[in-house]
């Protein structure tokens, strides 16, 4: 995939000067009895990804089906640069990728995407340049029910990118992709995200969100627990856990370690502590022969496991 | 906390022009499936056609209700020919649509449903008028044709016009079930409705039964309609019963679709 920008086409409208591309407040959701949300906010600016993080059923589906104006707005507001996406006009601003499309087998890439220039209020040749944006260029005449799963992603971001969307929602979008393919997605992207495109980004690959992602949202049944970039966000974990090779007996080992639990397999000694320089001093000071020590900081994984815990047991309490 | 005004907003006039376009798109997009897709052309032409031909071969000189037969059979194998197509292809399309994710990255590329749901019944109708006119060459090249061109043209803008009600009923079974199903509910609708409002064989040559059934059935009506256009006949309880069936498709179509919506 290359990443040849699209110079053809003004630039479409966006959001207002300074203002967010897409700014919900207060949005609230049930279904039935059941509190899908329960008063979100959240700002995406230009240019910036925003990773929309959660277990199942913490309201992601809905907050990202409110932001592309498919779902009704129950109570709160959701503005898409400034307008409401309940509108077609706004929604030719955005553009979706979802994890899987089963697009017409008896339709052609290029007839797909220059379908989808259309549906976006431009003309057909619009297309040209995504097409070959994406890497598709040598594809238009093949029907999209040959295309492999890379190909077919591809074929979704080029329909989606095609209106110079000034939001893109991505749904798991990466699902199923090699390594190369992931990379030429997210390196497409990033040129769009150079030129202003906003991104916001519901998946359950937590380390690719934590690689990509501005911010991280995180959700939990229905409320924003946290929302910050990934790297404070694994800042809020004080420990870090540490790995050694050590012959040492356990019981000089408590003592070295003053009291800090830890955990032995033969030599292979682990523990959690938020006093990580100090521990390894007092290894090495303990044993000569220590060795493959490790050092590793929480991930953001086990940041939202946290995050989440916590909120629980508060609310329990 | 505000609540979000989300009344509808009228659609500006790039709005409309926006939408024109897209409906040419997804007309176009329609036909393309259907030309492309072998196995709509076995069911939803060879097999009509070829039935009229066969019939034709065996009746088609003989008198039937003032005219010769191959040229009755314009209204009654023209009718199984025209809902072969926009009875069976927008349900089945829709379905199908629903089941791969296609209509909702539809709609959340601003394609307003009706346009797609438009485009559906839209591109049967040029696949309908094809079957009617490879039967009307047919009659015609076999001299079973005794009726005048405007008069076949009046044959087939009243059964295109009367099976779009049909089409909304395929719309209606589309929204509720997956699309293997849609064709085995849509088939076991057409088939036995055919055999019993005459469309194949003459109703005099079937058992008394069915000609009691037939009345009840939209099917024989529309072959009614179309058959007073080439002898004549009273056609205003005929349009009435296909009037009041094609409510009856709209408020299922739309009852449908709302039940279906995510």
């Amino acid at each position: 995939m290359t990443t040849t920008p699209t110079t053809t086409r003004a630039t479409r409208p966006r959001a207002a000067p300074g203002g967010p591309v897409l700014e919900v407040s207060g949005l609230e959701h049930r279904y039935g009895q059941t509190i899908a949300l329960a008063g979100v906010d959240l700002r995406v600016q230009p240019g910036e990804c925003v990773a929309l993080l959660g277990p199942n059923g913490a309201g992601k589906t809905t907050l990202v089906n409110a932001a592309i104006g498919l779902q009704p707005v129950q109570r709160g507001r959701v503005r898409v640069a400034g307008d409401d996406p309940r509108r077609a006009a706004t929604r030719r601003r955005l553009g979706v990728v979802q994890q899987t499309v089963g697009f017409p087998r008896t339709l052609k890439v290029g007839e797909l995407v220059r379908g989808a220039a259309v549906r976006a209020g431009l003309h057909p040749r619009a297309a040209e340049p995504v097409l070959a944006e994406v890497g598709l260029g040598d594809l238009v005449d093949r029907r999209a029910g040959k295309l492999s799963g890379g190909q077919q992603q591809r074929l979704q971001l080029a329909m989606a990118l095609v209106g110079d969307p000034g939001l893109l929602v991505l749904d798991e979008p990466t699902v199923g992709l090699d390594i190369t393919s992931r990379r030429a997605f997210w390196t497409t992207l990033g040129a769009r995200r150079d030129r202003g495109t906003a991104v916001l980004l519901t998946t359950h690959q937590i380390d690719e969100a934590a690689a990509v992602a501005d911010r991280v949202v995180l959700l939990d049944r229905g409320r924003v627990l946290a929302a910050d970039r990934p790297s404070a966000l694994i800042d809020l974990l004080p420990d870090r856990t540490i790995s050694a090779r050590t012959r040492l007996p356990d019981g000089q080992l408590r003592q070295h370690l003053a009291g800090q639990p830890f955990s032995r397999d033969g030599e292979l000694l682990t523990l959690a502590t938020s006093q990580a320089e100090d521990t390894v001093r007092r290894l090495l000071a303990a044993d000569a022969d220590l060795s493959d020590l490790r050092v590793e900081g929480a991930s953001l994984e086990q940041a939202m496991v946290a995050l989440m815990d916590r909120a629980r047991e508060e609310a329990s309490a | 906390m505000t609540a979000t005004t989300t009344t509808a907003q009228r659609p500006s006039a790039t709005d409309r022009t926006v939408t024109a376009r897209v409906l040419a798109v997804e007309v176009l997009d329609e036909l393309r499936g259907i030309i492309r897709e072998p196995t709509a052309w076995v069911f939803s032409v060879a097999m009509p056609v070829g039935f009229f031909i066969l019939f034709l071969s065996m009746f088609g000189d003989e008198p039937l209700a003032g005219r010769q037969a191959g040229t009755s059979m314009l209204a009654t194998l023209g009718t199984f020919g025209v809902l072969a197509v926009t009875l069976m292809n927008p349900g089945i399309g829709v379905a199908e649509d629903r089941e791969r994710g296609w209509l909702r990255a539809k709609r959340v590329s601003a394609v307003p449903l009706p346009v797609t749901l438009a485009a559906k019944v839209a591109a049967a109708v040029p696949y309908a008028l094809g079957v009617l006119a490879a039967m009307t060459v047919a009659a015609a090249a076999m001299g079973a044709l005794d009726a005048p061109l405007g008069t076949v043209a009046r044959v087939a803008a009243v059964l295109v016009v009367g099976a779009l009600p049909f089409a909304l009923l395929s719309l209606a079974i589309g929204f509720r079930v997956g699309a293997n199903a849609a064709a085995a509910i849509l088939n076991a609708f057409l088939l036995p409705a055919a055999v019993a409002s005459g469309l194949w064989m003459p109703l005099e040559s079937l058992p008394d039964v069915l000609s009691r059934i037939a009345v009840y059935l939209p099917t024989y009506h529309l072959s009614q309609l179309a058959f007073a256009q080439l002898n004549g006949g009273g056609w205003i309880d005929h349009a009435l019963v296909l009037v009041a069936f094609a409510a009856l498709a709209a408020v299922a179509a739309a009852v449908s679709y709302r039940s279906s919506r995510p």
